[in-house]
């Protein structure tokens, strides 16, 4: 079998083919292993649990983001299979993406509980509760495994590289439909924003993409309902724009920090 | 080595026609595409329009200075104003689809428990029928507005 990759090593990108043995029962990280380990050792790509859980070997396969380790030969009905790192990211070298942005953006939306009592979440009496049908109004947004394969398909990131995201937007709307969390007005400066959800023109991709079923178009859509209907209830506008929550990655040139110490107190 | 900054900060493939190009996708993500075409043709129209509608103050000469300059394209003007119509036609019904999806969330389904093989509701069976009986109407009132546009000329 023909596998073709896109190679970059921070200089030059290029083409390389290589010609592989596999099996339909392969996956695509089973052949990016064999070609590193008998072919060429040069090749990076990232990998970890190669089960789908961890969400490091997003990569485009044959023109679709989708997870090396959940693709198999036998499913792409192809003589030879096209690899390239997922769309719409930096690339450090050959598969492995930058993706400072990304989680800069995740972070953005404070994706963690938020109660207006801050104590209550320290000095917790007893346990916040939700019940089943509760349960299944979130509970889907988070299987997120951020692999960012989303981003990749996602056609308005390509044009606008402050759009959160549906990652993120899917994660902000993951603990706003959250009866527990109480951060909604928190989040509705970064999120009610032309960088926010109203720069998703609902293109479907990242749904259609998703390896883990979160469906963040779904969710994107009923943020920007909840969102309408804050704002018709309150009038109220946003103020702070998401550019500015957005860490940016440093310039290549900035002074790396100092390597970290690795001495131990007392010790040699 | 010296980097080179730019292309180190690159990212890839992004830009329009990345952003534009739907092959390998989703029924959705053609929609998309064909809504941002549409929604530019209907802005270069009213620019257009604008410009056409301000001869008139200009007084009646420059009014029937523009009206010979528009008969005088013939049938592309027609053609012209066929495409615009069919821009108006999808770009209204899409965004009709667009607005039952993001202000009433009609037509998501509600959210599921993941299950193998990760259908996502929000691409589901009425979504896809949403989408092609507004195609359907489109068709059939843009082919409409075509026999009536020939007609005008006289070709029919």
């Amino acid at each position: 079998m023909k596998v073709r990759i896109r190679r970059f090593d921070g200089q030059k990108e290029w083409w390389q083919d290589y010609e592989i043995d596999a099996k339909p029962s392969d996956t695509v990280l089973d052949i990016l292993n064999r070609i590193r380990e008998k072919h060429d050792h040069t090749l990076a790509f990232r990998q970890s649990c190669q089960m789908g859980s961890c969400g490091s070997c997003g990569m485009v396969i044959n023109g679709l983001p989708a997870l090396a380790c959940q693709t198999r030969i036998g499913e792409l009905k192809t003589e030879s299979i096209r690899l390239e790192p997922l769309y719409n990211y930096k690339v450090i070298k050959d598969l492995v993406v930058d993706l400072t942005d990304f989680v800069n953006k995740h972070r953005s939306v404070k994706p963690w509980m938020i109660r207006k009592n801050p104590e209550e979440l320290e000095e917790a009496s007893m346990e916040f509760q939700v019940t089943p049908d509760q349960n299944l109004t979130f509970v889907q947004f988070d299987y997120c495994i951020m692999c960012g394969v989303c981003l990749a398909a996602c056609p308005t990131v390509a044009i606008d590289p402050l759009f959160l995201g549906p990652q993120a937007l899917g994660q902000a709307y993951r603990y706003i439909a959250d009866p527990r969390d109480e951060g909604f007005e928190e989040r509705i400066e970064v999120l009610d924003d032309s960088h926010g959800v109203w720069r998703c023109h609902f293109a479907g991709a990242c749904s259609y993409v998703c390896p883990k079923g979160v469906d963040p178009a779904k969710a994107i859509q009923y943020l920007k309902k909840e969102i309408l209907k804050y704002r018709l209830l309150h009038k109220k506008k946003a103020s702070v724009k998401p550019a500015e929550l957005v860490q940016k990655a440093p310039p290549a040139n900035a002074p790396k920090p100092p390597p970290f110490d690795f001495k131990i107190e007392g010790g040699e | 080595m010296k980097m080179d900054r730019e292309k180190e900060e690159k990212r890839y493939k992004s830009g329009l026609l990345r952003s534009l190009w739907p092959y390998n996708f989703n029924v959705e993500r053609y929609t998309y595409t064909l809504h941002r075409i549409t929604g530019v043709i209907l802005i270069l129209y009213l620019i257009a329009h604008v410009f056409e509608i301000y001869h008139l103050a200009l007084g009646p000469a420059a009014w029937q200075q523009t009206m010979a300059l528009l008969g005088s394209l013939g049938i592309w003007e027609k053609i012209g104003l066929w495409i615009i119509a069919g821009s108006a036609l999808y770009h209204g019904a899409n965004g009709l689809r667009l607005i039952l999806n993001e202000a009433f969330g009609i037509l998501l389904g509600k959210p599921v428990l993941p299950e193998y093989p990760y259908t996502p509701t929000s691409l589901s069976r009425n979504q896809k029928i949403a989408i092609y009986v507004i195609v359907l109407i489109v068709e059939a009132l843009w082919i409409w507005a075509g026999i009536y546009l020939l007609w005008g000329l006289g070709i029919i």
